[in-house]
């Protein structure tokens, strides 16, 4: 099992949009996929109409106290099931710290899961914490979004370098523009110029600015799902086409 | 881990509209009926159904991006899918598809046979969910309408029958249980079982047997019944399976079509030998002269599989520096197992071999002869075979006791010889006698085989081996590999030596007194 993490410190910039789409398509490319909204806001357990409720909550899972099988629930997507948020992983630090070896405990907690599916897609809540640690740490592929800004190099960068100084088990970083607004000038010049500076991390495909995104909370499906044929349907297709490559499912 | 999620299929009788099927779920349920869709695909199994024995489905599915398995099984687990080639020469062996979940779950199964196409699939299907409260799917309802693609570029097609599947959503259990009780009741007098898998249905639909290639004997045999008869039902049911497995050896499809072939011509020529006076001594002796040529023929290239199959394990307990120096030997394997091939078709397709087989199946649907030349005609099969096993066994006591660590290595094989008769006298005719019986005796047997199959294969091997030596030193890298090929043949002697060891321990366990008991008196 390969393990993705959609990550930024920063909210709003497109993290549960990624991370459910690209779980859609990679159950629809016929991978047993696994989503874990590790967001106490819960939005894609609210997207896929799971209630954002774990029996034992949070800090019995990351004690290993709960069967996580027990917890899964499947999605209304053939070959997508869901590890659903839970209100309490607000003190999810709280519980990784008192637990031995916190940075280990989410790698730890998904290892049960291994040979029931091809890849795990973790939703990681922003901040950079003891949860982000171990997110780093469990995950293969740290998946970024990037909105187009002056400010995005400085951040993207400050991530490449605390992953590369203090994180053990590194995850490559794969990042892409996401709400990109191609009206806007500054959105235009960042994409132009970052991609050269990091190539090798930065990926083509970028997530337009587009209404059926934000719809998604009204129709309580991805985008790849409720309108399969539209412009950032199609965008998170050929991101998902770029992105699999770097995972070998 | 299986998760629980689990599906329950159910036949749609015929006269029954599945739309009345989904009106009538539509007053029960919260439902949502999904666009129909349909999908075509190959049904893959080897040719002796391991899948099916194992509760896996296998399709090759034509997708975006190309030839796709998928691989089913019940129990909540998730399909296992991947890409993979078009297969080559309609076969897949397990080392033609991707490393992987699906390979690896499939290797224990498969082993070393082909997985081969054995039917076309194209299925119409209506999807409805059924939602909770929360408008959430809890439960899916595949309604079936599945057709087979028969003949030649599969232009004709065959109506199956339809299907409705009933599956659980994880993490929702409530919902399946009612979902599925309503379903069974169903309008117009309920749902029933399906008669057979869909895959087995359309197997049939092709004129191909669903069970696939047997290699165990299917005769219902009475105790009484005369020996002459049984004999030959038995024999035309060994005779049934050199034919089904002749085009796949032919074809050179896997080894196993061979391997399995030679066994059924082993076993007949066991039977003949065995209850030789049920039958007249003259037509006998010809159709056992047909059956040894039969065996002689297919055994050079049956040895060379043999040879080859162990290579990775022979490999193995050698260092893993040598194994580049050995590649030559395995090179000459391979040429010699062609060649050895080649001659092999050229007898099994020429009149020889035609006319003799079409002659022993005369022989088996034939008048057998008066029998006053036959004195074990009519005796009861349990009395004759009964008798042959305790003579059998008798004399692979008095064989066994006889070998120490002085005896030539032909003296195991003779014994050996001896154990396959007994082997298939009690796997032909052990249903005579209770299994409480026969199990014990069949295991113990098996055991003491084992090392004998051990020490002959090996004697064969590096006898094989050494004589390539000559062949070996001609070709490039010969050298080195004459020096590696004695490391080899010191493994094949020492794994030789190993089973000469645990013969005796073995012998013990097959020739143990309560065994000699209930030998001498189940059989008497």
């Amino acid at each position: 099992m390969k393990v993705v993490a959609t990550y930024n410190i920063k909210g709003g910039v497109g993290k549960t949009s990624a991370a459910v789409n690209l779980a859609a398509l990679a159950a629809q490319d016929g991978l047993r996929t696994l989503l874990w909204d590790l967001d106490p806001q819960g939005a894609a357990s609210y997207l896929f109409r799971v209630r954002p409720k774990i029996k034992g909550g949070g800090r019995k899972l990351v004690r290993g106290r709960s069967d996580v099988t027990d917890l899964l629930r499947g999605t209304d997507i053939e070959g997508l099931d869901l590890l659903p948020a839970d209100f309490s992983y607000r003190h999810m630090d709280l519980a990784l710290d008192a637990a031995g070896k916190p940075t280990r405990r989410l790698r730890k907690v998904i290892a049960p899961l291994a040979e029931l599916y091809d890849l795990a897609m973790l939703d990681c809540p922003p901040s950079i914490s003891l949860v982000s640690e171990s997110v780093f740490d469990a995950a293969d592929v740290l998946l970024v979004p990037l909105i187009p800004s002056t400010l995005t190099v400085r951040t993207f960068t400050q991530l490449g370098d605390f992953v590369a100084g203090e994180v053990d088990r590194r995850p490559r970083i794969v990042a892409f523009f996401s709400m990109v607004d191609g009206r806007k000038r500054l959105h235009r010049e960042v994409l132009a110029t970052l991609p050269d500076t990091s190539p090798d991390d930065v990926v083509k495909a970028s997530i337009p600015a587009a209404t059926e995104v934000e719809l998604m909370g009204v129709e309580r499906a991805p985008v790849v799902v409720s309108a399969p044929h539209s412009r950032a349907a199609r965008a998170y297709r050929a991101l998902w086409d770029e992105v699999r490559p770097h995972l070998g499912v | 881990m299986p998760l629980d999620v689990s599906t329950v299929s159910y036949a749609l009788p015929e006269g029954v509209d599945p739309l009345a099927l989904v009106a009538y779920l539509d007053k029960r349920f919260p439902v949502i009926s999904e666009p129909g869709a349909s999908r075509t695909y190959t049904v893959l199994d080897t040719a002796d159904r391991r899948l099916r024995a194992a509760g896996v489905d296998l399709d090759l599915e034509t997708g975006r991006g190309g030839p796709r398995l998928v691989l089913r099984e019940p129990g909540g687990r998730p399909p296992l899918a991947a890409d993979v080639r078009r297969p080559r020469r309609n076969r897949y062996l397990l080392r033609d598809l991707p490393a992987g979940p699906l390979r690896e779950r499939l290797a224990p199964i498969v082993e070393i046979r082909a997985l081969l196409p054995l039917a076309c699939v194209k299925v119409g299907a209506q999807l409805v969910r059924v939602l909770n409260a929360d408008d959430k799917t809890v439960v899916r309802v595949s309604l079936a309408s599945p057709i087979a693609l028969v003949g030649p570029d599969h232009a004709a097609t065959v109506p199956l029958t339809p299907r409705v599947d009933v599956s659980g959503v994880l993490g929702y259990p409530k919902g399946l249980g009612r979902v599925t009780a309503a379903v069974r009741r169903g309008p117009k007098g309920g749902l029933v079982d399906v008669p057979a898998s869909l895959a087995d249905e359309a197997i049939a639909a092709g004129g191909g047997d669903p069970e696939g290639i047997r290699t165990k004997v299917r005769v219902d045999l009475r105790p009484d019944q005369r020996t002459d008869r049984a004999a030959v039902a038995v024999l035309c049911d060994l005779a049934g399976m050199v034919d089904a497995n002749l085009p796949g050896t032919l074809a050179d499809v896997d080894t196993e079509f061979l391997h399995d072939l030679r066994v059924a011509v082993r076993r007949s020529r066991s039977v003949l030998r065995e209850l030789k006076r049920a039958f007249a001594p003259e037509p006998l002796a010809t159709q056992r002269d047909a059956l040894r040529w039969v065996q002689a023929i297919t055994g050079p290239t049956r040895d060379l599989d043999v040879q080859l199959l162990d290579w990775d394990h022979l490999l193995s307990a050698i260092p893993v520096e040598r194994h580049a120096a050995l590649a030559p030997v395995r090179a000459l394997l391979l040429r010699h197992r062609a060649a050895a091939f080649r001659a092999l078709r050229r007898e099994l397709r020429g009149p020889t071999f035609r006319h003799a087989w079409d002659d022993y199946r005369a022989f088996l649907a034939g008048d057998l002869g008066p029998t006053g030349e036959r004195p074990d005609a009519r005796k009861p099969i349990v009395d004759a075979a009964g008798g042959r096993i305790r003579k059998v066994y008798g004399r692979m006591l008095d064989m066994g006791a006889a070998i120490d660590a002085t005896s030539p290595a032909t003296d195991l094989h003779e014994l050996r010889k001896r154990g396959k008769e007994l082997r298939y006298l009690l796997e032909l005719f052990g249903g005579l006698w209770p299994r409480s019986v026969v199990k014990p005796m069949v295991r113990s047997l098996k055991g003491l085989q084992d090392v004998l199959g051990v020490h002959q294969d090996r004697e064969v091997q590096a006898s094989y081996l050494r004589g390539l030596a000559g062949e070996l030193a001609k070709t490039t890298g010969g050298p080195a590999a004459l020096l590696a090929l004695g490391v080899l043949v010191d493994r094949l002697d020492a794994e030789q030596h190993e089973a000469r060891e645990a013969f005796a321990e073995r012998f013990a366990a097959f020739a143990a007194a309560d065994q000699q008991a209930l030998v001498g008196e189940v059989f008497s």
